[in-house]
């Protein structure tokens, strides 16, 4: 960038032409970036109906869950995380819907925190009182999958592993999570 | 037929508008005025075109015409009158019209005027205009017409189409599916545009901007001419983040105001360099300094508006905020390459050109500390700009999407903030050219003691935070100085001319508009910055499950859950609405309704809480939960928001600064060319025949 003080009158160099070259270089590779970016964005979430690709997540507790193993069951997958404001709106009804579910044994709930600090992502469990699994999204593995756009998402995936239905931002009644759930289960 | 006509429009519109730029552009080459003004009338009348396919659209939306895709997208027969009319701008096809129409009204506004002076630099300005016009035209045309209708083919199949498929018959759904509930706040009816008014007058400012640059008139006439444009245009965004932020608090229901989201920060961005342009230009008008710096400034800004938009509309970087992915990423994406390309390459080649004609002379000159404000401003662009592609960046060399929070924002610009209150503070009071730290000294330091005052009274209140005592003395030297700027020339006033004090001040401010202008909405940052310490730093809050008779304690308030009732309103609404009585220290201060709206007609539920605001503090419930049989309780979330309104204040003081500062002012107006100009005038500036 300039500044007055290369401005000066007698100072009439022409500009350089690396910094010329450089400029344009800057400007191609945030299109290139931009261009790639949206490249991406247009593939979209995974489709209701699709299969979802197995994944494994690591709990805070250390415990390792692989959906392959969960064949047969309906599976909650949510995506938050502690600097998400929004996440705390749905974060009671998902904990009282999960343990609406939990006897059943027909539902796993699997809290997926995205991009997060461990410390700050514990408070934030402890504070909503949260019971069913959640863990770290290592390498941004899972929302990759899911391709999330942002957080709070809510995928529900039925018995056979494939995407019944997914809720994009926050939940605000519980009627909402069961009623998804419920028609995962009666598939 | 309307869709027909309104659509009909655009594409007449689409051909003028390619006139107006062939018929510019061989009018420049050729050097023959005619053609230059039949494209000065080309773009006259794209206005009177995209009104005529607004009006045809707002006609469809009040007459519930569901057969047409966006009518039905976006309304439904149960939404108030006005709420049909501002769906205009509820979708995404819809707020494309309205966004070329802007560009074809401000483009007409800038052909209106007198160009005897600077008609070297018209075509380029129609062409500039009419090139960003017809980019947003194809788009509409091409992908997200909003006249499509649904048709019935023979063979029973459906379809949406512009015209009749042979032999089928239009649809007519019934009812529409409704606007986002969240959509419905009045601050949401007024922010769009607000934004979208914001960024379209940027166009103007850069127009002229590449004009001169390609014309190669080295005087600052493109920023004298465009002066007043690029206040309305940042008072407009200005407005837009303000009811952005104020639609946050008041329906995501989550306490906060700004969140740091990439959509926010894309409307933040083009505000930023655009701030630090109103303050650079003054320099060049004033001592011919910055010349390269206004250029880059404005191109920035530009870019930062088409970027805002390709950000908000193509889905490339994930946000809370729930926006329709469509086909025009890619036309996005190479209008952006495009324009920056050509910007760029403009620029370099006048580079050599536009050398300042000036040196800075001291450290504490106005201009030194301008270019420092500069500085501060593009430091806080580039940190936001770096959060906002983070994402990006990450997942393109680590494969992981890592996306930067509000803390990363909050630390990171948070210093570079307070140093520009603090420049607030001592940039009007240094002199133009040559500034020393007596003379600073001597005009700061009546201020300077009422802050240390303030500092003292806040330490002995009980006040620790550090971040709050540093940013509260600094806004309140600001404040000082500024309303000390106004006491020192209301009293010279008041002296030389024996007005009274009122008369005094009132006089002041009206002769010298841009100056005070710019103070008053120096002192409404100051308020914003207390709203902003005040929520930032001292937010509490609490949660929890209370049945009727019980109580939640925050900040001295006490709320008392009292009954919740459930009930269906006509506007199809079921709504459950919670009341609480509110007391603070014993003293009774009524009651709260926090409620939850549902909508059936676009199975939406919408959180309204209840606040009560005053001076000092808001207090802010919402209802989380509740049980079906109401007398089992109900879960409230509750906030304590101290000094959050100085936000809003400060929102009103800054369109009155603005409008202070903008409004046209005759007298000055006849001396509009100073002497130095007159001097640079060169062969080069004589306008075309």
């Amino acid at each position: 960038m300039e500044n007055s003080h290369t401005d000066e009158p007698k100072n009439q160099k022409k500009l350089p032409r690396w910094v010329i070259i450089a400029a344009f270089a800057v400007l191609l590779g945030f299109l290139t970036l931009m261009g790639w970016g949206l490249r991406n964005a247009q593939q979209g979430p995974v489709q209701v109906g699709q299969k979802v690709p197995a994944f494994e997540l690591t709990t805070f507790d250390g415990e390792k869950i692989k959906t392959d193993d969960l064949i047969g069951k309906v599976i909650v997958v949510n995506f938050w995380a502690s600097w998400c404001k929004p996440c705390e709106q749905e974060a009671a009804e998902l904990e009282d819907a999960w343990r609406y579910y939990k006897d059943s044994g027909e539902v796993v709930f699997l809290g997926v925190d995205y991009v997060d600090t461990e410390t700050e992502a514990m408070r934030y469990l402890e504070k909503f009182e949260i019971t069913y699994p959640n863990g770290p999204d290592l390498r941004t593995a899972i929302s990759q999958i899911f391709r999330i756009s942002g957080v709070p998402e809510t995928y529900i995936i039925d018995k056979n592993g494939k995407l019944a239905s997914r809720k994009i931002g926050p939940f605000v009644t519980i009627g909402e999570i069961t009623s998804m759930i419920d028609s995962a289960l009666n598939q | 037929m309307l869709p027909n006509l309104g659509y009909g429009s655009l594409v007449i519109t689409l051909i003028v508008s390619i006139y107006a730029i062939v018929s510019a552009v061989i009018g420049e080459r050729k050097n023959l005025y005619k053609y230059v003004e039949s494209a000065r009338l080309a773009l006259l009348l794209t206005f009177p075109l995209l009104t005529l396919t607004v009006i045809s659209i707002v006609i469809l939306l009040v007459n519930q015409n569901y057969e047409v895709q966006y009518v039905y997208n976006v309304t439904s027969s149960t939404m108030p009158l006005y709420l049909k009319v501002t769906a205009l701008w509820g979708g995404q096809a819809g707020s494309l019209v309205f966004w070329a129409w802007l560009m074809a009204a401000f483009g007409t506004a800038v052909t209106l005027r007198k160009w005897d002076r600077d008609l070297d630099l018209l075509p380029w300005v129609i062409i500039v205009s009419s090139v960003t016009l017809v980019f947003f035209l194809i788009m509409i045309i091409a992908f997200e017409n909003p006249f499509i209708r649904f048709w019935t083919l023979p063979s029973g199949g459906e379809l949406v189409a512009m015209f009749a498929p042979a032999g089928s018959q239009l649809i007519h759904p019934f009812d529409g599916r409704g606007l986002n509930p969240l959509l419905r706040h009045p601050g949401m009816i007024i922010h769009p545009p607000m934004l979208y008014l914001g960024f379209v007058s940027f166009v103007i400012p850069y127009a002229f901007g590449m004009a001169a640059l390609i014309t190669g008139r080295k005087d600052d006439r493109w920023i004298r001419l465009t002066r007043r444009w690029t206040l309305v245009a940042w008072m407009f965004l200005s407005i837009g983040l303000i009811l952005g932020s104020r639609w946050a608090y008041d329906v995501l229901g989550w306490g906060g105001y700004w969140a740091w989201d990439p959509v926010e920060n894309a409307a933040f961005m083009p505000w930023l360099s655009g701030t630090a342009f109103l303050h650079s230009v003054m320099i060049q008008e004033k001592r011919g300094l910055f010349k390269r710096w206004n250029m880059i400034l404005v191109i920035f800004t530009y870019s930062l508006v088409i970027f805002g938009t390709f950000l908000t509309r193509s889905g490339v970087l994930s946000s809370v905020h729930a926006f329709a992915q469509s086909a025009i990423g890619p036309m996005f994406f190479i209008f952006i390459g495009l324009s920056f390309i050509i910007s760029l390459a403009f620029l370099i080649k006048r580079w050599d050109e536009l050398r300042s004609e000036g040196i800075m002379t001291s450290l504490l000159s106005r201009e030194s500390l301008f270019l420092i404000n500069n500085l501060l401003f593009i430091g806080i662009l580039v940190v936001v700009f770096w959060g906002t592609v983070y994402p990006l960046i990450s997942e393109l060399f680590t494969g992981q999407k890592v996306t930067v929070g509000p803390p990363f924002y909050n630390s990171t610009t948070g210093p570079l903030f307070v140093g520009l209150l603090l420049l607030m503070g001592i940039a009007p009071l240094s002199a133009w050219g040559h500034s020393t730290w007596k003379t600073l000294g001597k005009a700061l330091w009546i201020p300077a003691i009422g802050s240390l005052i303030l500092l003292v009274v806040l330490l002995v209140s009980g006040v620790r935070s550090i971040g709050a005592l540093i940013g509260l003395t600094v806004a309140s030297l600001a404040a000082f100085v500024t309303i000390y700027e106004f006491w020192r020339g209301m009293k010279a006033r008041h002296k030389r001319s024996g007005e009274n004090y009122l008369v005094a001040l009132w006089k002041l401010t009206v002769r010298n508009r841009r100056r005070y202008g710019g103070y008053v909405i120096h002192l409404s940052v100051v308020f914003m910055a207390i709203g902003i310490i005040g929520i930032e730093l001292f937010q509490t809050e609490t949660q929890g499950r209370i049945a009727p008779g019980e109580s939640l304690s925050l900040a001295g308030y006490t709320v008392t859950f009292k009954n919740l009732a459930e009930f269906d309103v006509a506007d199809g609404r079921n709504v459950a609405r919670a009341v609480l009585s509110v007391s603070k220290n014993g003293k009774d201060l009524g009651e709260l309704y926090p409620r939850r709206d549902f909508y059936y007609d676009s199975q939406q539920p919408m959180t309204i809480p209840g606040v009560r605001s005053t001076v000092e503090d808001d207090l802010y419930i919402i209802l989380v939960n509740w049980e079906q049989i109401s007398s089992m309780g109900a879960t409230f979330k509750v906030f304590h928001n101290p000094l959050i309104n100085w936000l809003w204040y400060g929102g009103f003081l800054l369109v009155v600064g603005s409008f202070i500062a903008a409004w046209p002012d005759p007298e000055k107006e006849i001396e509009l060319v100073p002497s130095r100009i007159l001097r640079k005038e060169t062969g080069k500036l004589v306008s075309k025949p």
